[in-house]
């Protein structure tokens, strides 16, 4: 949806708009072809067309494919959960957590996955503050992967916790015991800031479902079916009065997201950077965690749309420019890792402390110098493959370099939290870190929980916003502003 | 009218035809005018004059708001409810409660913006909406753009409505009629207020009973049932049979001396405070009391403190008579060997603290019946 106050639509097919600034250019053959602009909308999508290419996503039975992946990842999701009872129910010596490394896999995994959630604001909001139209048909997934990868994120804590049963007790309130928590630990900004950004991108998102429950209210035939989305849907009628308030809404959302968006992983990131841990205590640790955070994002939303857009027969919509700019962004943001691991390298031979320079050596050389090498090649190197524009828009290369990304980005944070914590200031605490099965099962547990949502959401829900993409749809396709022939028959 | 009309609506096949075929409805003097469209239509809110969104005035004082109260909040708990000192770090260090208020502003500002839309502004939710009964209610939410005459104060003419939007190319015209709801009176409220209430009280008497029956849910009791001798325990490993080792002969703990008197009231006559009525002491006796005696006594010695509910028997109130009357022999005694529900501190508090908490009761009883002369 367009947040710029444009000129009206022109009502002739062969005007055509350049996307980049809103301005109204003559049909791209009477450019060079360096200045074309692709459409973000391809072939002959009209409003209409779109609500029945992605709504019959949710009216059409699924195929089979489509459960038998459900199942699978049921199944791992359920060995996590098995995984998490068999832990806290033996104690917590069945995982790999000891002294001296405390934060094993739990904590990696709740990194990993609140640095994946990042994906759905900075696409939605950020994309939005900065006007560019092509976040339209990308945001509804986005902010779903958020979603889902936030419910993971929040599993860790709450597993790590030790008595998962009683979760309450990392808010303030009022006790028998009068105690209240300490607002000077950054844990509990942690706390304050991941359960802020879950309830705000839930909001967020219903709210960006709103008119396309709808739209669903309008299609569905069973009654049941019926009566769920009318609720869902508020009784929204698309009157001008309402969308200039919800229009409104959505604005200040994305502002105040945004600054959500940059807090909750420099908070994170306070975890660390304010222990005296070499490694951790960095003052570019908050900015170089959401740079991270965005990498694998963006990284995670490339995946999701490079395995849905063929079977869900998404191309009128997901584009080819928008794989393109997707992987344009990742690739910018693999160069702004590379630069904060060289910072990172610089402020330890800088600081001249043996430690921290024994740290930083033990990353790359060191007896697990698998970690820090294969995160710099995945999040670094590899990415660099993108520099190639036919190969931001093939499909092997990019699940390629995402996929890596993914495994690198995790790997960044086992590199940090593992390969400092089992070098730390006092040689005589030195141990080694082995994980156990228990964690690997609960990090594919957390995959699985993941997958399976993402599953459902994609057969379920409005996979993309509709309402947003339709304005999109009215600047690339305008439809005839006459006749109306074709309705009065309707309702004749 | 047969029947009150709510308006007259007609479709367009695009924003565009929508946005021309406003100015022309309005020059034919119809000035209550409706747009439904499938998304924001831009324009839109000049053609039709509706003013401005006013959410953001609203967002602005709730989310500073939510900072002030965090702030205060913040500042309650660290430096007048719970003052707790962590790495000799100051109770009142502000910049480290700047985190916790910047979500608390987004989190109050983020949900004013969303509800305040939905619910203030907008009016949702709303299932009784005219135009959701309509035939067009399915057309506008997919591709087609609506635009409805409504009666302004002079009524509505059916008639001309309709052929002013025939004239402007509108198609699929439709009269939606208005829908009645019966008025929400006083005995609906009064209703629905008490069927709210005894839901409460049923809901609060049973979460009693549920709380009564099953005390505590202990999902893991490793930590309490581990492998290890408690107090008093038999165990086989020694000859003697017993967990706890006795001491060798002969030896006397350091700083010990046993309690020779059998009972409170031989102990009342026997033992005698050692300590003077000096400031330290009275100053150390005030926080061993407040360390383990107010908990239950109150630190005025009612004994209504906040534990009181936790136990069954009412603690001792030591402003009474009886209290009062007592020797100082006599509390030592009980707080050495304990009293009815009261547990034995002997173990806790070395036996210079249990005479200078003594003599901070004393103190205390005098502070709260206090004669003339010590106030002169």
């Amino acid at each position: 949806m367009s947040k710029t106050t444009e000129p009206p639509l022109s009502p002739a097919h062969t005007r055509k708009r350049s996307p980049r600034d809103g301005r109204s250019v003559s049909s791209s053959e009477d450019l060079p072809e360096a200045l074309r602009v692709e459409p973000l909308v391809a072939g002959d999508a009209t409003l209409g067309k779109l609500d029945d290419d992605i709504r019959y996503l949710s009216e059409a039975k699924p195929p089979r494919s489509w459960y038998v992946s459900l199942v699978v990842t049921s199944l791992m999701a359920l060995m996590g959960f098995t995984a998490i009872g068999y832990m806290v129910s033996t104690g917590i010596g069945t995982m790999g957590n000891d002294i001296p490394v405390v934060w094993g896999f739990l904590i990696i995994n709740f990194v990993f996955w609140v640095g994946i959630g990042h994906a759905g604001t900075l696409i939605s909001v950020i994309l939005l503050l900065f006007r560019q139209k092509w976040r339209n048909a990308i945001s509804r997934t986005a902010e779903a992967v958020t979603v889902f990868a936030f419910v993971c994120a929040m599993m860790f804590p709450a597993v790590h916790i030790g008595r998962p049963w009683m979760p309450h007790w990392l808010f303030p309130y009022p006790n028998e015991r009068h105690l209240w928590i300490n607002f000077r630990s950054p844990l509990i900004w942690d706390v304050l800031a991941v359960f802020t950004y879950f309830s705000v991108s839930v909001m967020f998102w219903y709210l960006g479902l709103i008119p396309d429950f709808a739209t669903m209210r309008s299609r569905v035939k069973n009654k049941v079916k019926g009566a769920v989305f009318r609720i869902l849907s508020l009784g929204w009628v698309g009157n001008a009065r309402q969308w200039i308030h919800y229009e409104k809404a959505y604005l200040l959302l994305a502002g105040l997201t945004t600054t959500l968006a940059l807090s909750v992983h420099s908070i994170v990131s306070t975890d660390f950077a304010s222990s005296m841990v070499p490694g951790w205590h960095m003052t570019i640790f908050p900015p170089y965690f959401v740079v991270g955070a965005a990498f694998s994002g963006f990284a995670g939303v490339v995946l999701v749309f490079a395995f849905i857009r063929t079977p869900l027969n998404l191309k009128s919509y997901i584009t080819e420019r928008h794989m393109d700019l997707l992987n344009k962004t990742v690739l910018f943001l693999s160069c702004l890792m590379a630069y904060a691991y060289l910072m990172e390298g610089f402020t330890a031979w800088f600081s001249a402390n043996t430690f921290v320079r024994y740290i930083f050596a033990n990353y790359v050389f060191g007896d697990q110098w698998w970690a820090g090498t294969l995160t710099i090649f995945f999040n670094c190197i590899l990415p660099q493959l993108l520099w190639v524009p036919r190969f931001r828009r093939s499909v092997p290369i990019m699940v390629l370099v995402s996929g890596g990304v993914t495994l690198g980005m995790w790997l960044e944070r086992y590199t940090i939290i593992i390969l400092s914590l089992h070098r730390d200031y006092l040689p005589s605490s030195w141990g080694v870190y082995l994980p156990t099965p228990i964690d690997f099962a609960i990090l594919f547990g957390s995959v699985g929980i993941f997958l399976t949502l993402l599953l459902l959401f994609l057969r379920k829900m409005p996979i993309i916003a509709g309402w947003e993409v339709k304005s999109d749809i009215a600047r690339y396709n305008p439809p005839p502003s006459q006749p109306v022939g074709g309705l009065e028959a309707e309702h004749a | 009218m047969p029947e009150a009309l709510f308006g007259v609506l007609a479709l367009f096949p695009s924003a565009d035809a929508l946005l021309k075929a406003i100015p022309e409805v309005k020059k034919r003097g119809f000035t209550n005018l409706e747009a439904y469209t499938p998304y924001a239509v831009h324009g839109i809110d000049e053609a039709l004059d509706i003013p401005k969104s006013k959410l953001g005035v609203l967002v602005f004082i709730l989310g500073s708001l939510g900072a002030v109260s965090m702030f205060l909040f913040e500042w309650w708990t660290s430096t007048v409810s719970y003052p707790l000192l962590t790495a000799g770090k100051a109770y009142n260090g502000w910049p480290a409660w700047v985190p916790p208020m910047l979500e608390a502003t987004i989190f109050a500002g983020t949900f004013t913006a969303a509800l305040g839309m939905l619910f203030v502004f907008n009016r949702l939710p709303f299932f009784g909406h005219p135009v959701l009964r309509s035939k067009a209610i399915d057309e506008i939410t997919r591709d087609r753009f609506a635009l409805m005459i409504r009666p302004d104060d002079g009524g509505l003419d059916a008639a001309a409505a309709i052929a002013a939007l025939e004239a402007v190319g509108g198609g699929a015209i439709e009269s939606v009629p208005e829908r009645h709801f019966k008025k929400t009176g006083l005995a609906w409220w009064a209703k629905t207020v008490v069927q709210i209430g005894v839901a409460c009280v049923v809901a609060g008497f049973g979460t009693a009973w549920l709380i009564r029956t099953f005390p505590t849910v202990r999902p893991m009791v490793e930590m309490e049932n581990q492998p290890r001798l408690d107090a008093q325990e038999p165990d086989t490993f020694f000859a003697s049979g017993r967990g706890m080792q006795l001491p060798p002969v002969g030896t006397v703990p350091r700083a010990f001396m046993p309690i020779l008197a059998k009972n409170a009231d031989q102990g009342g006559k026997d033992l005698v405070n050692p300590l003077p009525v000096t400031a330290p002491v009275l100053e150390r006796g005030r926080q061993q009391f407040d360390i383990h005696c107010a908990v239950c006594h109150d630190r005025l010695g009612t004994g209504k403190a906040w534990l009181d509910s936790t136990y069954q028997a009412q603690p001792a109130n030591l402003q009474s008579t009886t209290i009062r009357q007592a020797t100082d022999g006599f509390l030592y005694w009980v707080i050495s060997k304990g009293f009815a529900t009261m547990p034995a501190y002997a173990a806790d508090i070395s036996p210079h603290d249990r005479w200078a908490i003594i003599r901070y009761v004393r103190a205390l009883q005098r502070s709260q019946d206090a004669p003339a002369r010590d106030v002169k």
